[in-house]
């Protein structure tokens, strides 16, 4: 397993920040790791990179405990910070070839050239990084993860500040990666579009917990909604039971959501609440988009205000 | 290549190569001009003996340096830090201490340019005079420890720090706790608190050194006492840098 993460705990400041997190993603697999803000992703990638020690919790990263060996786990990830600071003084194919070295590896012009191409930069360029634009500046970082061959790559935001067209460019990149190299990404962002383009398995973090994890068409049973509707009704219903198999979860003015548990197929269930009298006018189904089902998982998980 | 050299390397460019580095070496290359003119053209001043006017050119170089070392000390991890460039550097495989001694390769190449910045103000107000080479190489073997000292100190620190300001602020108050009493007068160092300040502190171990060698021509074995509390303060501040290193956070 490239990621094998259980039972992470971590206080700051008397404040628990991680309190169980379970992450675990296969070799090659792009995993996304979303959350709201503060939910702890970054401080777990700064624990899964080997910056901060958890205070409990077990934690293996493409084989190696970060804790005890930091610097065979740094020769084979990649990592692209969140906020990731440049030498601006530097340009970026002295930035990239400095860099190299650190790695053992002394890279040839054409190489960084190369290097710099793969993420859309021109190695030509001799600018300053100080004058790179945020999205110039985001697609060097991924350069700099890429330099030494990772076996596993970990991306805080990848896209941030990148226009749609360098968005695009940023996923074909990374889906080429891995599905041509095999390299694993553990990609941490907000975007749900680059979690549905991208991402094979997921993990929901909120106030510091894992509350779901699993492959994308997982979420909605785990979310525990069923299929829901929306109806619209002329006038006010009937005081009758409802059928079997329908749950009213609200109402919203002359709307009303209901939930079918999929024991009745719901054109069963329209006829029975049609018999029943019940003045439908409308049937809407809910949307079941990554972005209703991750409100819906951390909503869950927060209880009612 | 070594991390530490790749780090020193790239660190001595910005120093060297950088606008803000060179108007450090342009502002101290000015305090000396000024000293010199001062030494020359003012009607005190001028009447010091040659051996003095040395002395305390050596004390105003080792000083400039320590400052030196105390800006670049207090910046080198607390500046990272702010400016994000230190976790793409955690993340590399380079070791925390090799950062620390990385860092310390660019403050040796500080205090070499300041070395070199000095020796012609040092050759302008004492060729005429004795003990000229002697002063150089005193200011090497005396000065180097002194500095670096100072150096390891503000990188222990910035280390710690969360910003440069929470570095350089104690960094700075050691320099002036320890270069402080030095310029004070000679009845408060003959004083019963003065004259032990003068045997355990680096920096007035490093000045009464360069005052016996040129002033009074001693020899290099009446000075290992003095030489030892500097590499004492040495060793001491570089394993307080060694500490602070591998406790280093984001």
């Amino acid at each position: 397993m490239d990621v094998d993460v259980d039972g992470l705990t971590l206080t700051l400041g008397g404040r628990p920040v991680l309190d169980g997190v379970s992450l675990h993603a296969q070799p090659g697999e792009i995993y996304g790791l979303l959350g709201p803000n503060g939910a702890g992703k970054s401080t777990t990638l700064s624990v899964i990179t080997g910056l901060r020690r958890a205070a409990s919790g077990q934690v293996s990263v493409v084989g190696h405990d970060p804790a005890r060996e930091a610097l065979a786990l740094h020769r084979e990830i990649g990592v692209l910070p969140e906020r990731s600071g440049f030498y601006d003084w530097m340009d970026a194919p002295d930035y990239l070839a400095w860099f190299a070295q650190l790695y053992g590896r002394r890279l040839t012009g054409p190489e960084i050239t190369a290097e710099l191409a793969q993420v859309g930069l021109d190695g030509r360029n001799r600018r300053a990084i100080g004058t790179y634009s945020q999205g110039m500046r985001q697609r060097l970082g991924l350069a700099r993860a890429l330099l030494h061959r990772p076996r596993l790559l970990i991306l805080d935001e990848p896209t941030n500040g990148l226009d749609p067209r360098g968005r695009r460019e940023v996923h074909n990149l990374l889906l080429e990666r891995s599905r041509q190299d095999g390299v694993g990404i553990l990609l941490c962002t907000h975007l749900l579009d680059d979690v549905e383009r991208l991402c094979t398995r997921i993990g929901i973090l909120h106030q510091g917990r894992t509350v779901f994890e699993g492959a994308l068409s997982e979420l909605a049973t785990a979310s525990n909604e069923g299929e829901s509707y929306r109806l619209h009704l002329r006038t006010e219903p009937p005081a009758v039971p409802l059928p079997p198999g329908v749950e009213l979860l609200a109402w919203q003015g002359e709307w009303a959501r209901i939930k079918l548990d999929g024991t009745r197929p719901p054109e069963d269930v329209w006829r029975g609440l049609l018999a029943a009298r019940w003045p439908i006018a409308e049937i809407h189904q809910e949307a079941g988009g990554l972005e209703t089902l991750y409100l819906r998982m951390t909503q869950k998980e927060e209880g009612p205000a | 290549m070594n991390p530490i050299l790749l780090i020193a390397r790239k660190e001595s460019r910005e120093l060297l190569g950088s606008g803000r580095g060179l108007a450090w070496l342009l502002a101290l290359s000015a305090v000396l001009s000024v000293l010199g003119l001062l030494f020359v053209s003012n009607t005190e001043l001028s009447l010091l003996d040659n051996a003095q006017v040395v002395t305390m050119e050596l004390g105003t170089i080792t000083a400039l340096g320590a400052l030196l070392a105390v800006v670049l000390g207090s910046d080198a991890i607390a500046g990272e830090r702010e400016r994000a460039t230190l976790i793409p550097l955690l993340l590399s495989p380079a070791r925390r201490t090799d950062i620390v001694l990385g860092k310390m390769g660019n403050q040796l190449v500080g205090w070499l340019v300041m070395y070199l910045i000095g020796l012609p103000y040092l050759w302008a107000v004492g060729s005429s005079g004795q003990n000229l080479a002697q002063a150089c190489a005193y200011l090497a073997l005396f000065g180097t420890p002194l500095v670096l000292g100072f150096g390891f100190l503000a990188q222990g620190l910035s280390s710690r720090a969360a910003a440069v300001r929470s570095a350089l602020v104690p960094s700075l108050l050691a320099l002036i706790l320890l270069g402080g009493p030095v310029m004070l007068g000679p009845s408060f160092r003959q004083s019963a608190i003065g004259s032990w300040l003068d045997r355990v502190n680096p920096f007035a171990a490093a000045i009464n050194s360069f005052d016996s060698v040129v002033i009074d021509s001693q020899s290099l074995s009446a000075q290992l006492a003095r030489l030892a509390i500097v590499l004492i303060w040495l060793a001491a501040t570089a394993a307080f840098a060694r500490s602070s290193a591998t406790s280093m956070n984001v």
